[in-house]
């Protein structure tokens, strides 16, 4: 591949890529080889799929792409058929042939495949019909779907690198910067800080500066970043070649989890092909601007997400973070004045310069701008990657998007931001999402992972387990931070374990303060939120643990047991049928037994009495 | 400058100044526990967090770690700060619940008990010692594991090579996690030791920077370079940083220095005896076995014990001490010092007692001995004294030292003088170590090319005993023989008067006169009153909140300027203040600081220069008195430190300007005795160019040497003195007066007339300073048939029959000397010092004239001192047979049928003997001539026995507490001819001290008496101890009683007694002492 040595050789690089691909009038297949399809079977669909076009001599018309992730992992593996946009889900390498022979050769739809609105039982075929995705407005995942990650044609072809020829050609350093500043881009890591601000801040001080790409995602189930690096690596390094020529810096580094190899694995390629490109590197598109990105695997250290534990770590320290009294805009990493964002900042950032600061700032609510990509996980139907403009309510993303609660109990809580997030319930389930409506009831936006709750999730055991998580994640420097979760461990584990005291949820609560207020860094001053938040919310689940040991939902074991209610029980058997432990005892037809000193509370046959018969007590 | 508010009140900062520094300035208290000065701060421990306001919020921010910016607005103490710090503390304390400095701050926010399960960890993880490790430039600890499993450790938990052992870590940490143990068995590979304290003898350790000890001159810190992480990793330079007079240079080298000299004093000192060496004391391996020199330290109150007298091995108060002595004196057999040490007999029985003193009654102290060598001024009282209170005295020479196995005793075996032997068991044992001279100084003399003695002592000559082999170069204390104080004092006295002889011509040749400023007169000014706030670094300003007490002397009346110093007794402060005074035109200063006792000087002649009268200043102590005793109550020391000053103004305000009485010295000395001690002063009197007179009462100079025949080094002692008394006869400066006695003294220093009386005839004698070398006399003794036979003599009758070559002697058959006669009884309990060497020296005389002669010495102790022993090893050698006997079973002497026999019985036997002799020698006293009228005339006391009492024991062996008069040879002490000569040496040399000067000022803190309410009733001239006072004989007060300001020292017993109130104390007035009261009470 030869260089491209200025902007107009980027510009007919494009046009010839568009050319030679759209001219041969193939039609695109993308099939989902995400991380949440992958592991459904992703690689085996593909070669069938190739089996089966080649067996039917239809391998020139059509252009099969291995694209990254489409978002409705709940649905894995997902193909989209173009230009249409038939979508089919849940597919297995059986349903190629059945697949190719009707859709891609008879152009007619295979019905078992197509996806069924669950509230309307109704089948769509169409991608666009799907509420998951009609309701979502995917500016950054958009192209995921359309490209292959690993190539950087692919990209280019959809535009790629466009923002950052316009900037290099079209727009000073003060240009960009005031861009950025007007699109009130805000921090997606979870602090929610202007970029605009962080970016003309750093770009004050005078000595070598330097971008980071914090791609350290820790929080239990969230994967957006990782999803963007897998699917549009040259998204972030776009964004990051942009912030780097906005504040004059000649040196980016990814900060990104060992644990992701395969975002590893593309960003790498996509970092070699840029440079291959000249689009990194010595005088980008033959400009007088030098910049390149190095990788820096982590560890997996969740503290380290924090962004002066990620310097250290980076600067190859142990990864603990310092008072940011000085802003690392000022003193960063190796002293030198440093903007860090993360993933998904760094993606809308060629949007931004492409569509410009009004369009961005169009989307979204007055303080928070945009569009933000959540993780929906946890008891809800559709889980997976959604992006919807700020504002959004969390009714709209867990019911209308989500699918609402699975096996049809009942929505208890939302825990938005990761383990340090609050649990917010069903009576705030209208707040439209941003940063300060999260933060005004006791959450954080956090970096986007949001984990539904229904009727059986116990709040103390919820909070126990986000504590145990930071307890065990925090770097331990600092005392409020170490003490105190221990502490709050100490107390929560005991409510648990019925040894709970009165008073202890007034300690609790002067312990949360106390570490939101001393301690040093993000980590310790949000860790006690999904306490603080679960107390405030559900007071009444930890005193039903503390007065009458007793667990509402079922979960802590010392604090309920199961009954066979007689009325209920048909005598079907299952349930004795499925205990491991022979617990259950009776004769067909006729109410059963539990024997309380056998059982041991697994919950199998709650889970599977169709009667509804086995009742928490 | 940064202003910005901290609760309400507005304080300034400077830029890149962290909140907690400001703080400190202004005294407002920020707990901290992760925080030291020399470290950068690391927000880690969070109890330093405040409440800070930005103009639109409120945060939380740690004091230790936040920049200052201009308008911000800090709380340090609301209640959420106070309740998360009381939750943190809470939280540790559960964590450690044993660490005294959690406790402490529990009690400090009232946590009875931690709410939260307790642990038994140590560590808070403040980061202290990993960021003091970096600091060293060494980073060999760090923190591993994370959150709960946060720990202080080396990589993979190893012992490190990186870790240098140097403790720094330890140092800092704030519970006692860290150890030297810990760093020793968890941390280092390398060899861990403590950096002995060379003047605690290793019993403890110092610092790479230090003061040698508490008294050192100079008191300035050292930095040893051999340990100093600084120049091992080129880390650490905490110190430069610390130090705000920018004083410390890591560049500095060591330098050559030539200097110009006329003369050279050698006085290298000694070494302590190093008895490693000897493997059967086990002093190397076992910490109950130690040296006297360590035992020192072990009694002493600043030592590293605090005077507790405690073994090394578990801290156990021991119930049994041995000494031994003589370990490395007086030993050819596993060493080469067959010196006696001279020294160790007396501080063996020093420690005894005084360990008693520590430990009680029930002590048991026990002393191993060869001889008892107490021959110095009063020491036989004190070894009586000691065996009284029941020390036990062994006579025993200990072979080994065996560790009782399971425990830390000691168990010895010795043999009693009944020829039994004993094992006992003992706590702790101290090795009484001889004096070496060390092999650099060998080195050095060998390089100086002067001689030395077998024992490596500088070779001096009886009659020059200060003077080495090479001339011009002299020598004072343990290098010119084993010694002891008083000794080393008075060859140091004496060196410096032979080397001011041999420079006299050059005498105020180099001298620069300082410039003179006038002085201001300020009678009848209001006073403008200056104080200065002294700081002392950290000294003060750690405690006492300066900044504050300045502000508060400002508003103290007739104060017109206030300043606070970091260092008020630095050059360029006093030249500050100089200016300051002239400046303002101040008449009275306070310096709040130190102690007046060593810095009055100093600040009164910063008044001078600025040209004030000395006496309009007053020195409060806020250091010692306020800062110091107060140290752990700062809101205290600071309101003690007002009060002080507030006094301090008040009484300066009174202060008047004082006069000091000028007076001329007489140049010209009084030496009385021409015997060879006052020959020496009058020698070196007259040599160092004062004109002298000596007066002798006999018709001959010379004295007592005159009867003696040789010295031990074998001089021709008749020789000897004729060449002194020629140079005194034949100095032009020498006045002698033969045949004459003193008949009066008057006057005082300077100024005194005697009456000398020659051939009766009567004159005057003006003279500024007067020796008393008036000598001693051989006693006449009364038993063992004393006068009953002509074969019974004296030492000096026998001497007469040496130097008269008495034929008879060589025909002697046999000869027994008999030692002690007169000394050491009961009713002159003191030790004549001499009369061992002089025995053992004729009977060495004895034997040359006649091999076959058959010589007895019987004795109670052999004191043959210093390298004297080689005689006494050369007697025993020659076959002279030694005998000991008791005090309470003397030798019997009879005449019976013309034999002379002499019965005594032999301690090695245990059996009665009997020896018929042809001669006995009695080794007879030195007594005194008990001169009371000559004490008299000078006001100098006479000791029990009736030798004069110099006015210290120890540092002023030549001289009396009464000014101007001087004290040399036999009528101090009983001593030998080279000690009477550098006494006589020693007493010119303090002499000339005062001839000198030529002025004496005196204070003018003197008494001064208003004859208008004199009763005369005579109490003041009475009580005064100086004679300062007395009845005027003339004049419009005649009868009246007057002070001499010259012979006044201000003690004010006279003020005291006065009952007419007719006497004030200058400088110390009855008003200004009750201004001072008065300003007191008002703080009450």
């Amino acid at each position: 591949m030869t260089k491209l040595m200025s902007i107009e050789s980027l510009q007919n690089h494009r046009d010839f890529i568009k050319k030679t691909r759209t001219g041969q009038g193939k039609r695109l297949i993308s099939l989902c080889s995400g991380s949440g399809c992958g592991a459904y079977g992703t690689p085996g669909v593909y070669d069938e799929l190739i089996k089966e076009l080649n067996r039917h001599g239809l391998q020139d018309e059509f252009d099969v792409k291995l694209t990254g992730c489409h978002g409705f992992c709940e649905k894995g593996p997902i193909m989209v058929i173009h230009p249409e946009g038939i979508f089919y889900s849940q597919l297995k390498k059986e349903h190629m042939a059945e697949i190719v022979e009707q859709t891609l050769k008879n152009g007619e739809l295979v019905k078992a495949r197509l996806f069924k609105i669950e509230s309307t039982k109704k089948k769509v075929a169409l991608e666009e019909d799907i509420p998951f995705y009609n309701l979502q407005e995917r500016i950054v995942l958009g192209n995921n779907g359309l490209i292959e990650p690993t190539s950087i044609d692919d990209y280019i072809s959809v535009n790629g690198y466009a923002a950052l020829a316009k900037a290099l050609s079209d727009m000073t350093p003060k240009d960009i910067l005031d861009e950025i500043s007007e699109s009130k881009l805000r921090g997606r890591g979870g602090g929610g800080f202007p970029a605009g601000v962080k970016w003309k801040t750093c770009a004050r001080f005078d000595a070598p500066r330097y971008v980071i790409c914090n791609a350290d995602e820790g929080d239990p189930g969230a994967y957006m970043d990782r999803s963007i690096l897998e699917g549009n690596p040259h998204s972030v390094v776009e964004g990051m070649i942009i912030g780097a020529l906005a504040i004059g810096s000649n040196q980016g580094y990814v900060y990104v989890r060992h644990e992701y190899p395969l975002a590893v694995k593309n960003l790498s390629l996509a970092i070699e092909n840029a440079r291959e490109y000249g689009l990194l590197g010595k005088k980008i598109l033959g400009s007088d601007f030098d910049f390149d990105i190095t990788i820096s695997r982590g560890g997996g250290a969740f503290v380290c997400g924090e962004s002066t534990a990620l310097m250290a770590s980076l600067e190859g320290k142990p990864g603990r973070p310092r008072a940011k009294y000085v802003h690392t805009v000022e003193k960063g990493f190796r002293e030198g004045p440093t903007t860090l964002n993360n993933v998904e900042t760094w993606a809308n950032v060629p949007i931004i310069i492409n569509k410009g600061a009004d369009w961005y700032s169009g989307i979204g609510t007055e303080h928070s701008k945009g569009t933000k990509i959540f993780s929906l996980v946890g008891k809800v139907v559709n889980t997976g990657l959604v992006e919807v403009p700020m504002g959004t309510s969390l009714r709209t993303i867990i019911f209308d998007i989500g699918g609402g609660i699975a096996k049809g109990k009942k929505f208890k809580a939302v825990q938005t931001g990761g383990p340090s997030g609050g649990c917010i319930p069903e009576a705030h389930l209208d707040l439209g999402v941003d940063f300060d409506e999260l933060s005004r009831v006791g959450s954080i936006m956090g970096s986007g992972g949001m984990i539904v709750m229904d009727q059986d999730t116990c709040m103390v055991e919820v909070a126990r387990y986000f504590v145990e998580f930071l307890q065990d994640e925090s770097c331990g420097q600092c005392n409020p931070c170490r003490e105190g979760l221990k502490q709050m461990l100490d107390i929560l584990t005991g409510i648990c374990q019925g040894e709970g005291r009165e008073g202890d949820i007034e300690l609790l609560e002067e312990l949360g303060s106390m570490i939101q207020k001393f301690s040093l860094c993000g980590l310790g001053t949000s860790a006690p939120n999904s306490v603080l938040s679960t107390i405030h919310y559900f007071r009444d689940e930890y005193e039903a643990h503390i007065r009458d040991k007793k667990c509402p939902a079922g979960v802590c074991k010392p604090l309920f047991h199961y009954e066979i209610d007689k009325d209920k029980c048909t005598g079907c058997t299952l349930c004795a049928r499925k205990c491991p432990h022979q617990a259950i005892t009776g004769t067909k037809k006729e109410p059963h037994i539990l024997d309380q000193e056998k059982c041991i509370k697994c919950g199998i046959c709650y889970d599977n009495c169709k009667f509804d018969a086995i009742v928490i007590k | 400058m940064i202003t910005f508010k901290i609760n309400g009140k507005e304080v300034q900062g400077e830029e890149g100044q962290y909140l907690l520094q400001v703080a400190e300035k202004y005294g407002i208290p920020i707990p901290t526990l992760c925080h030291h000065k020399a470290l950068d701060p690391a927000g880690m421990c969070r109890i330093c967090t405040v409440e800070l306001f930005d103009g639109r919020r409120t945060k939380f921010v740690t004091a230790c770690n936040y920049p200052i910016w201009e308008g911000m607005e800090i709380k340090t103490d609301t209640e959420a700060v106070h309740q998360g710090r009381k939750l943190i503390v809470e939280s540790l304390i559960a964590r450690c619940p044993d660490v005294p400095l959690l406790q402490n701050l529990a009690k400090q926010y009232h946590i009875d008990k931690p709410r939260f399960k307790t642990e038994a960890d140590d560590c808070i993880l403040c980061g202290l010692c990993v960021r003091m490790c970096e600091r060293m430039g060494n980073s060999a600890i760090n923190f591993t594991g994370r959150g709960v499993d946060l720990r202080i450790d080396t990589p993979f938990g190893l012992q490190s090579d990186v870790c240098m052992a140097c403790g720094a870590c330890a140092s800092v940490c704030p519970t006692g996690h860290i150890t030297l143990e810990k760093i020793n068995n968890a941390f280092t590979r390398q060899n861990p030791f403590l950096i002995p304290s060379e003047y605690e003898m290793g019993l403890n350790g110092r610092k790479p920077v230090y003061v040698p000890y508490a008294q050192a001159v100079p008191n300035t810190p050292a930095i040893d370079r051999d340990v100093c992480m600084h120049f091992k990793t080129g880390g650490c330079g905490v110190c430069a940083e610390v130090c705000q007079m920018d004083a410390i240079d890591y560049g500095m080298k060591d330098e050559t220095i030539e200097i110009d000299a006329g003369s050279v004093i050698l006085a290298p000192g000694f070494t302590p005896f190093d008895p490693s060496k000897f493997d059967n004391y086990g002093y190397a391996n076992h910490p109950n076995v130690m040296t006297a020199m360590e035992f020192e330290r072990i009694l002493s109150a600043s030592g590293p014990t605090g005077g507790h007298l405690t073994r090394m091995s578990d801290h156990k108060e021991p119930k049994k001490v041995a000494w031994f002595q003589c370990v490395g004196s007086r030993d050819m057999n596993k060493c080469d010092n067959k010196y006696c040490s001279s020294v160790c007999c007396m501080y063996a029985l020093k420690e005894a007692v005084i360990a008693k003193e520590h430990a009680g009654d029930d002590l048991d102290c026990a002393i191993f001995y060869m001889d008892m060598r107490t021959h110095g001024k009063d020491f036989e009282r004190y070894y009586n004294r000691a065996q009284d209170q029941g020390i036990r005295f062994l006579r025993s020479r200990v072979h080994t030292v065996v560790p009782v196995h399971g425990s830390d005793d000691l168990k010895i075996t010795y043999v009693t003088d009944s020829g039994e032997s004993v094992d006992e068991i003992f706590d702790m044992i101290v090795l009484s170590i001889g004096l070496e001279i060390s092999p650099e100084i060998v080195d050095m003399a060998k390089k100086l090319g002067i001689e030395l003695t077998d024992g490596n002592f500088a070779k001096t000559s009886t009659f020059k005993p200060v003077e080495t082999s090479r001339e011009g170069v002299f020598v004072a204390g343990a290098f010119q023989g084993p010694k002891d104080i008083p000794q080393s004092v008075v060859d140091s006295s004496a060196a410096a008067g032979e080397a001011g002889a041999l420079l006299a011509n050059a005498r105020n040749t180099l001298t620069k006169l300082p410039e003179v400023i006038p002085e201001t007169n300020i009678i009848g000014e209001r006073p403008r009153i200056g104080v200065f706030v002294c700081k002392c670094g950290t000294n003060i300003a750690g405690v006492v909140n300066v900044p504050n007490v300045r502000d508060y002397a400002a508003t103290l009346p007739y104060v017109e300027y206030c300043s606070d110093n970091l260092y008020s007794c630095s050059q360029d402060t006093q030249d500050t203040m100089t200016q300051i005074i002239k400046a303002n035109q101040l008449n009275r200063i306070v310096v709040a600081a130190c102690t007046p006792k060593t810095h009055e000087p100093l600040f009164q002649e910063t008044l001078i220069n600025a040209g004030l009268n000395k006496y309009l200043f007053e020195m409060t102590n806020i250091r010692n008195h306020a800062s110091w005793v107060h140290k752990d109550t700062p809101e205290l020391a600071t309101q003690k430190a007002k009060d002080l000053i507030r006094m301090a103004v008040s009484k300066v305000a009174l202060m008047e300007p004082l006069e000091e009485a000028e007076l001329q010295v007489n140049q010209v000395a009084m030496v009385i005795g021409g015997g060879i001690s006052g020959l020496a002063s009058a020698n070196n009197l007259a040599q160092q160019g004062y004109e002298v007179h000596v007066i002798e009462k006999d018709k001959k100079l010379g004295g007592q040497a005159n009867n003696l025949f040789h010295t031990y080094k074998n001089e021709d002692i008749a020789k000897e003195l004729a060449t002194l008394v020629n140079a005194v006869e034949t100095n032009k400066n020498v006045h002698i007066h033969l045949n004459t006695t003193l008949e009066n003294v008057d006057g005082f220093v300077g100024n005194f007339k005697s009456d000398l009386l020659c051939n009766k005839e009567t004159s005057t004698l003006e003279h500024g300073v007067a020796v008393i070398a008036t000598g001693a006399k051989g006693y006449v003794p009364d038993e063992y048939a004393y006068g009953k036979d002509d074969r019974i003599l004296t030492s000096l009758e026998l001497d007469k029959k040496f130097i008269q070559k008495d034929g008879s002697l060589k025909k002697l058959n046999s000869a027994v000397f008999i030692q002690c006669v007169g000394s050491r009884e009961p009713d002159r309990p003191y030790c004549s010092r001499v009369c061992c060497t002089h025995s053992i020296d004729n009977a060495l005389e004895l034997k040359k004239l006649n091999p076959e002669m058959a010589v007895y010495i019987l004795y109670r102790d052999i004191r043959t001192y210093g390298e004297r022993e080689y005689k006494y090893q050369m007697a025993r050698e020659a076959g002279i047979i030694f005998i000991r006997y008791d005090l309470d079973a003397k030798p019997g002497v009879q005449i019976k049928d013309g034999k002379l026999l002499i019965s005594v019985t032999d301690h090695v036997l245990g059996l009665p003997v009997e020896i018929e002799s042809d001669l006995l020698t009695l080794a007879t006293a030195i007594v005194p001539n008990k001169d009371e009228r000559l004490a008299n005339f000078f006001k100098v006391p006479l000791n029990e026995d009736g030798f004069f009492v110099e006015r210290h024991a120890k540092l002023g062996p030549s001289e009396f507490a009464t000014d101007g008069v001087f004290l040399c040879g036999l009528a101090h002490y009983p001593k030998p001819i080279d000690e009477a000569i550098a006494h006589g040496q020693a007493a010119a040399s303090r002499a000339v001290t005062l001839l000198a000067k030529e002025m004496v000022h005196t204070s003018g803190n003197v008494a001064n008496i208003n004859p208008m309410m004199c009763s005369s009733c005579g109490v003041c001239v009475s009580v005064c101890p100086y004679s300062a006072p007395a009845f005027a004989t003339q004049g419009r007060f005649e009868g009246k009683a007057e002070i001499n300001p010259v012979l006044c020292k201000g003690c004010g017993l006279c003020v005291a007694s006065c009952r007419s109130g007719a006497i004030h104390l200058k400088g110390f007035d009855t008003n200004q002492i009750f201004a001072q009261i008065f300003a007191m009470n008002e703080a009450v």
